[in-house]
């Protein structure tokens, strides 16, 4: 089933939604008016000094890097869970199923413990790694299948799982609190750093996966027809994987793990606009990015207390998961 | 006539199990070859090193003169286009979609409006236009494998390697594709195809070319290859024949 919308409606979304969620917070001192008139300081106008100081600090310190880092996160999951499940011809694979986001999580752990690692090329490096290894697992003699692929990932992302909690064992209390709140995934810690360490290898990840997004379709056919219409499918998935890598693991390295955005948002996705990658492509990043923003929302004012947003979407795209396994007609590996 | 394919000393294998031991032949070009033996005498596989698809250690094949293992993938897949057997994909892509896959070679980023008018001849020539919309995995099998040769054509290459094209189709588009790829050949076209029966070869082949035991075998000098005792040889079974215009009809005996 799949409506076949224009694409070009999804990309009126984000900035709307963006400045819509800028009204939304806990805090009881900062009504739609107060959100207002600070908007309006923007553009000249005059308020009391110390309303503005708060009001200021609250939308811009607290509001606005976290709405921008849960687009941006949203984005590169399902931009990156897109990439994959077509370079693996596999509706069924996501980062988080690939051991992908477990690998980063543990490389960022790794990197945030130890002090002297780079995060970001940690977390990339750990990622590339753990679905690799995957892959390679997965492989028989006749190609990957479906079946195959989702138990090495599995079995990966339970390796690189136990490891990160060998990680976290081994830190000393200080630092262990960092992790800890991190691995839940969650969006609460947002910050400008945050956004600065992860927005340029979320943009080339991006950018690399927008501007390949038609080989996708070759690939997506498989690899006899892929070598038939003369490309090599090894190395174009190489530059498929790599985006797709550092994207999704640039997301868990500020984020943690998100569970099932990665996995559930591409299908929303190939509902909305059609399997055409041309489409999914561009249409991943804005609705992907604004979904997360309006789950994101949704967490942090429903209840009293935050929910972690890592447990809301696990609770949505678990059934999630599970409906599109018993759909889909491929759930003993025939292929 | 200039030779299109040439093959000359080929051995391969499956882990250590010889398959082709020391295959010789040539398709001349404009034609319509048949490679026809019984299942598991490595045809399709021929078809593969033919393509290119498929790396081998000894022997030479040449496209058009150039040797297959020294040119690029890309150049490769504007002199030879090659059709698969059967296959499922996964996603629910347009016929249009699939069709425009034929032009990867060509296209960089995105394809162009070049590439659609490519698409759009391709399938006009099997007339798949009203398909154009249609999700791709939920066709029938017959369907598909139109599609999957309107992506051949789209492709555009100087010679087509069709493996097993008529396995799917009803009679009435097993004729309009052999038509079809007739139609090419007048148009210059080399086309290569392996088939089951050797009717269908009889009715509309250039050049049969049989395969047995990694060899091609040849029927004797001044005979044609549809005798009786020469296919009986082929398919180790035994076969009579009918005279048909000047050739001969096959039946089993």
């Amino acid at each position: 089933m799949s409506l076949k919308l224009r694409p070009f409606w999804f990309y009126l979304i984000p900035l709307p939604l963006a400045l819509a969620a800028l009204f939304f917070g806990p805090s009881e001192q900062m009504g739609p008016d107060r959100v207002l008139s600070s908007m309006r300081l923007l553009f000249g106008g005059a308020a009391s000094a110390d309303e503005t100081a708060l009001a200021r600090s609250i939308l811009w310190e607290v509001r606005l890097p976290r709405i921008l880092l849960a687009f941006l996160v949203g984005a590169s999951l399902t931009v990156s869970g897109t990439a994959l499940q077509a370079l693996f011809r596999n509706p069924l694979v996501a980062p988080e199923i690939l051991g992908l986001s477990s690998g980063a999580a543990f490389g960022a752990a790794l990197a945030l413990s130890l002090g002297f690692l780079p995060l970001q090329a940690t977390a990339f490096a750990f990622g590339l790694l753990a679905v690799g290894l995957s892959y390679l697992l997965a492989r028989g003699r006749k190609g990957v299948s479906i079946l195959a692929l989702i138990l090495s990932g599995i079995i990966i992302s339970g390796i690189f799982t136990a490891a990160l909690t060998v990680v976290q064992f081994l830190t000393d209390p200080f630092k262990l609190q960092t992790i800890v709140h991190w691995t839940m995934g969650n969006l609460h810690n947002a910050n400008w750093d945050k956004i600065r360490s992860a927005v340029i290898p979320m943009a080339l990840g991006g950018i690399g996966l927008f501007l390949i997004r038609w080989r996708m379709n070759v690939i997506a056919l498989g690899d006899e027809e892929t070598r038939a219409v003369g490309l090599n499918p090894e190395r174009e998935k190489v530059w498929i994987l790599l985006p797709a890598a550092l994207a999704a693991s640039a997301a868990v390295a500020v984020a943690g793990i998100i569970g099932m955005v990665g996995l559930a948002f591409p299908h929303m996705v190939r509902m909305l606009v059609g399997p055409d990658n041309r489409k999914t492509v561009p249409v991943s990043l804005a609705f992907g990015g604004s979904f997360l923003l309006v789950v994101d929302t949704c967490s942090r004012t429903l209840a009293s207390f935050e929910i972690p947003i890592g447990i809301f979407t696990t609770l949505i795209g678990g059934p999630f998961f599970i409906y599109l396994l018993k759909k889909s007609r491929f759930t003993m590996g025939e292929e | 006539m200039t030779t299109a394919v040439q093959v000359e000393g080929l051995f391969f294998g499956y882990d250590q199990r010889p398959l082709l031991k020391g295959v010789n032949l040539e398709v001349p070009s404009g034609s319509l070859t048949v490679l026809l033996g019984k299942n598991g005498s490595g045809k399709s596989t021929l078809l593969r090193l033919m393509g290119g698809l498929l790396p081998f250690e000894k022997g030479r094949v040449s496209l058009l003169g150039k040797d297959v293992r020294r040119i690029s993938p890309s150049e490769r897949a504007g002199l030879v286009g090659f059709l698969p057997q059967f296959h499922h994909p996964v996603f629910p892509f347009t016929v249009e979609e699939v069709v425009l896959t034929g032009r990867a070679a060509q296209v960089f980023f995105l394809p162009g409006k070049k590439d659609r008018e490519k698409v759009r001849q391709a399938l006009e020539a099997l007339g798949l236009m009203d398909f154009r919309d249609r999700p791709y995995n939920e066709l029938s099998g017959g369907e598909r494998q139109l599609v999957m040769v309107a992506r051949v054509l789209a492709q555009d290459p100087r010679i087509i390697l069709l493996d097993e094209p008529l396995s799917h189709l009803d009679l009435a588009n097993q004729v309009r594709l052999l038509r079809l790829l007739k139609d090419l050949t007048a148009r210059g076209l080399t086309v290569l195809v392996v088939l089951h029966d050797p009717n269908t070869a009889v009715l509309y082949g250039d050049q049969m070319l049989f395969l047995k035991e990694g060899r091609i075998l040849s029927p004797e000098k001044g005979r044609g290859p549809w005798e009786a005792s020469f296919l009986s040889e082929v398919y180790d079974t035994p076969l009579i024949t009918l005279p048909f215009k000047d050739r001969c009809l096959v039946l089993p005996g």
